[in-house]
């Protein structure tokens, strides 16, 4: 890899190497103090655990480019231990370990299209679809005619998820469902 | 980009609280020009060239030569350039506000800018920010002029982002005086800081010209040997300090405390873009 980045060319979104780690920037601002140089200040989250560090970088400073590549992908199933895909292309599987991608793994469903991230050639994290569609497979019975604002009760979706829906939602019935925040968007007739 | 008229009526109302603070404090405005003979003195300012010379990045040097030619208290609110700056927080084109106090020191500077900026936040049906004031050793020990980049490093990353309270930082390290007085081993300088914006930057004035000549000198050295040009000599600016009075000055972002008040997300919502 001979790629890299200089402070000027972070943007969110660019995955970069720090220690032997790929990282993903989700904030950066230039920042200069009073009498002083400029910095980059950033937050970082690392691509294989999650968790989001902060660091500032001088002006001028370079980064790796991480060795990172996204592939789309079709998800398959999932052994216990592992959540399995499928390029669809080139029928080539890949394994991901389930507790890395616990978060996601609740919306999937058979033949979903997700994005799979490799790391250094190896499978580390799937993104998600914006939104998914799901049918309730436990809810409360409807309450009718009740469209108060505000008002939710808990539902339990066919692809594992549990989420907050509005009362009037019945059981068997197909939801589109927001991936990034967990929550409820639409009915599907 | 779209412009927000309620960001932009925010940023009037300030404007009109800030003006209305210095006539009634007995401030004079001095319109000043924007295209200078030396833009700036300190070594990590960059000017912007506009036809051969450079834009102002504050109206310091013109207003001491007011204040020498025997105005006593004067302010500018007017645009200022300072290149190969852009963010959250800067813009190349900015809006500064400078005012000078006449036989004063910074003490009372950190009095008036409290009470002008409780003035403009009263403006927008705020109530006034209460200010801590903090020795900047208090909060990051020295080191030495060679470490300086380290210690700006530090400051950035460990210190700043814990100023989020109104908080006025004064007493910087000797090699940070850039134009104010070195007092006890101490610069006799301040910074406001605001919603965790840096606001202001405030000076007891050197007034020896020989003392600010070599210290541009010595900037310009680094400037140099860094690979950048060096600031331009103002030689009317150093021939009028002789005359200039004992004062202390102070150079308040006018876009950022618009910012810091208003909470706006970018520097450029508060401008017209």
């Amino acid at each position: 890899m001979a790629n890299s980045y200089e402070t000027s060319e972070f943007r969110n979104g660019l995955k970069v190497e720090l220690e032997g780690n790929p990282y993903t920037v989700t904030y950066f601002q230039f920042v200069k103090p009073g009498k002083g140089t400029a910095f980059t200040r950033t937050k970082l989250k690392n691509l294989i655990t999650g968790a989001v560090i902060e660091r500032t970088f001088r002006t001028g400073e370079r980064l790796d480019a991480a060795d990172v590549e996204e592939q789309e992908m079709e998800y398959l199933f999932n052994d216990g231990e592992f959540h399995h895909f499928m390029n669809k292309e080139s029928f080539e599987q890949v394994a991901i370990s389930s507790p890395s991608i616990e978060d996601e793994a609740k919306f999937l469903t058979e033949n979903l299209g997700v994005y799979v991230l490799f790391y250094k050639s190896k499978p580390i994290s799937i993104t998600l679809p914006p939104f998914i569609e799901s049918r309730v497979v436990y809810t409360e019975p409807a309450v009718k005619g009740n469209t108060s604002q505000g008002a939710t009760k808990q539902a339990t979706l066919a692809c594992g998820a549990s989420i907050q829906v509005p009362l009037f939602v019945d059981q068997d019935e197909l939801l589109r469902v927001d991936t990034r925040t967990g929550e409820y968007v639409a009915r599907v007739k | 980009m779209t412009l927000d008229p309620a960001l932009l009526r925010a940023r009037a109302a300030v404007l009109r609280a800030l003006r209305g603070w210095l006539d009634h404090q007995g401030y004079l405005e001095v319109p000043t020009p924007v295209r200078v003979v030396c833009g700036a003195l300190e070594e990590h300012l960059e000017t912007v060239d506009a036809a051969g010379r450079p834009l102002r990045t504050s109206p310091e040097l013109a207003l001491k030569r007011a204040i020498a030619a025997g105005l006593g208290r004067v302010y500018e609110i007017g645009p200022c350039f300072r290149a190969e700056e852009e963010g959250v927080h800067h813009s190349l084109e900015f809006t500064m506000l400078e005012w000078y106090r006449v036989g004063a020191g910074t003490d009372e500077l950190m009095d008036e800018v409290e009470s002008l900026i409780g003035a403009a936040a009263e403006a927008l049906g705020q109530r006034p920010p209460a200010f801590s004031r903090r020795r900047v050793d208090s909060l990051l020990p020295d080191d030495g002029p060679g470490a300086a980049d380290a210690w700006f490093h530090r400051w950035v990353d460990a210190v700043e982002p814990q100023l989020t309270a109104p908080t006025i930082v004064w007493g910087y390290p000797p090699w940070q005086a850039a134009l104010a007085r070195v007092r006890d081993g101490r610069a006799d300088r301040f910074e406001v800081y605001l919603g965790g914006i840096e606001l202001a930057n405030a000076f007891a004035e050197e007034g020896d010209p020989a003392e600010l000549r070599a210290r541009q000198d010595a900037a310009n050295l680094r400037r140099c040997a860094a690979g950048r040009a060096p600031h331009p000599v103002d030689d009317a600016f150093y021939a009028a300090l002789p005359a200039m009075p004992r004062c202390a000055g102070i150079a308040l972002g006018v876009d950022r405390l618009v910012l810091a008040l208003t909470g706006a997300p970018h520097i450029r919502a508060v401008q017209v873009r």
